[in-house]
């Protein structure tokens, strides 16, 4: 069976050229409409390719319906009903009109209302230098060298966030840390910018701060925690709509860049294309939405 | 993105969930806080709980925004099920805290969420919403569109695998396979 098949094979191959029906022992007839039919797919195969576009598809927005800020917050909140109110977080998604391969906005900036307030930060420094009073009054929950050492090597690790100043990085290596806080990602190093000298700008920089950044013409960034009343979140994301709008107009002129859609959502909800008003003329009161989950 | 079309529809039919169907009531101004307490796994009855809260306690909520609804799942199997409401008395006295004690607590371990639904309808006396014209209109629209869609799906397939069938017999007749017979 197998090797007549294989000997077939070969032979077809020959019979693209006019020469081989010629050939007494070619295959039968019923190859030829066959051949035809191969050359025939081959020309359809080989169309123009179509050229690519530099901008990003837009639809619309007329065609979506769009919500009121207390609307929408109504809705989302009935999603998340019964979720940890910590981890659940409010999120935007901002669409832009933009070029595929221009300049992409990117920044960091402090909200009104910070979305993430327990960050619990470590610094390791001389605990009665200027550095250690800084950070403290930065909000730096842990400051020292020794007893921040042997609570970490006793196995309590109650911090989210580790910095060290640059002159106690040679003890912090000799106490051996790495092995603890290593595998937690922890472990301050001058190649993840936890290494420092100014040691409260940095603390500063991490309490509050939240980063964004556009991709594929979207930027999207947690604006608030599900806890938050309508004011609250609406301050938040005028805020956030403000600093964007500013990091648009620095960009050269010639690039232009338009917000096309905003769109709020939440960790377990559908995402809902804001009108850019507080508050519709069929929305329920905000003091029904300030209450706890 | 997805295109716009087809995002709202999905949102308009997630909106409609929450808006229509079991667990769409109001409940009387007393009513102050409801508090749902069942295991993280099934075994042991608190699958009923879990229903609850994925497919009803939405609609509660929504219907009923400045009610707060609270969840708490233990790890406990042999633990407690069961649903607690808490009421501010509205008549004479009001030294009691209504925080600290629930006024109705109903056991729903082996229970299911129609059920549980039920028993919390007639422990407060809660009065259950009818859709509107509207929203009927919007769920028999809704319900034409999945038939159809289905019925494109099966003509779309056959296409398809009739397509691929003859693309299949042609190969076979070149000789490029050789796994046929």
């Amino acid at each position: 069976m197998a090797p007549s098949r294989s000997f077939l094979a070969p032979l077809s191959r020959i019979t693209t050229c006019a020469i081989s029906i010629s050939k007494p022992d070619a295959p039968r007839l019923a190859l030829l409409p066959l051949q035809s039919i191969r050359c025939a797919s081959q020309k359809s195969a080989g169309t123009k390719k179509k050229k690519a576009r530099n901008t990003y598809v837009q639809y619309d927005t007329k065609k979506a319906e769009q919500f009121s800020l207390v609307d929408a917050m109504h809705y989302i909140r009935a999603f998340e009903v019964g979720r940890d109110p910590k981890s659940s977080k409010y999120e935007m998604a901002i669409r832009l009109r933009s070029l595929k391969n221009g300049p992409v906005i990117r920044n960091r900036m402090r909200l009104p209302h910070p979305v993430k307030t327990d960050i619990r930060i470590c610094v390791i420094c001389p605990p009665d230098s200027k550095h250690a009073t800084e950070a403290r009054a930065a909000g730096a929950v842990l400051v020292g060298e020794d007893e921040v050492f042997d609570q970490v090597k006793e196995g309590i690790v109650n911090f989210d966030r580790c910095i060290c100043h640059s002159e106690s990085l040679q003890k912090m290596n000799k106490a051996g840390l790495g092995r603890i806080l290593g595998p937690k990602g922890l472990m301050p190093s001058s190649k993840t910018g936890t290494v420092v000298t100014n040691v409260a700008a940095t603390v500063k920089g991490m309490v509050g701060a939240s980063e964004y950044r556009e991709k594929l013409g979207v930027i999207r960034m947690p604006v608030g925690q599900l806890g938050y009343t309508p004011d609250e979140l609406s301050t938040n994301v005028k805020a956030f709509m403000e600093t964007l709008k500013k990091d648009i107009a620095q960009l050269s002129d010639r690039i232009s860049k338009e917000i096309h859609e905003v769109v709020l959502s939440s960790t377990n909800s559908p995402g809902f294309s804001l009108n850019g008003e507080f508050k519709g003329p069929d929305s329920i009161s905000t003091k029904d939405l300030s209450g706890p989950l | 993105m997805v295109n716009i079309v087809s995002r709202m529809r999905r949102l308009r039919g997630k909106l409609l969930w929450i808006r229509v169907g079991p667990g769409a009531l109001v409940f009387p101004s007393e009513v102050s806080k409801i508090s749902l307490q069942f295991a993280k796994r099934l075994q042991g009855g608190h699958g009923g709980a879990r229903k609850f809260w994925r497919e009803m306690l939405p609609r509660i909520k929504f219907r009923n925004p400045s009610i707060p609804i609270e969840v708490l799942r233990h790890t406990d199997a042999d633990g407690p099920a069961k649903l607690d409401i808490y009421t501010t008395k509205t008549t004479s006295d009001s030294t009691a805290p209504s925080s600290s004690e629930p006024t109705h607590s109903i056991d729903v371990k082996m229970v299911n969420e129609s059920a549980i639904l039920q028993e919390l309808i007639a422990k407060t006396g809660a009065t259950v919403l009818k859709p509107t014209a509207e929203e009927e209109e919007e769920l028999r629209d809704m319900a034409e569109f999945q038939g159809r869609s289905e019925k494109d799906r099966v003509e779309v397939r056959d296409k398809l695998m009739a397509q691929r069938r003859e693309e299949e017999l042609l190969r076979l007749a070149r000789g490029e396979i050789a796994t046929a017979s």
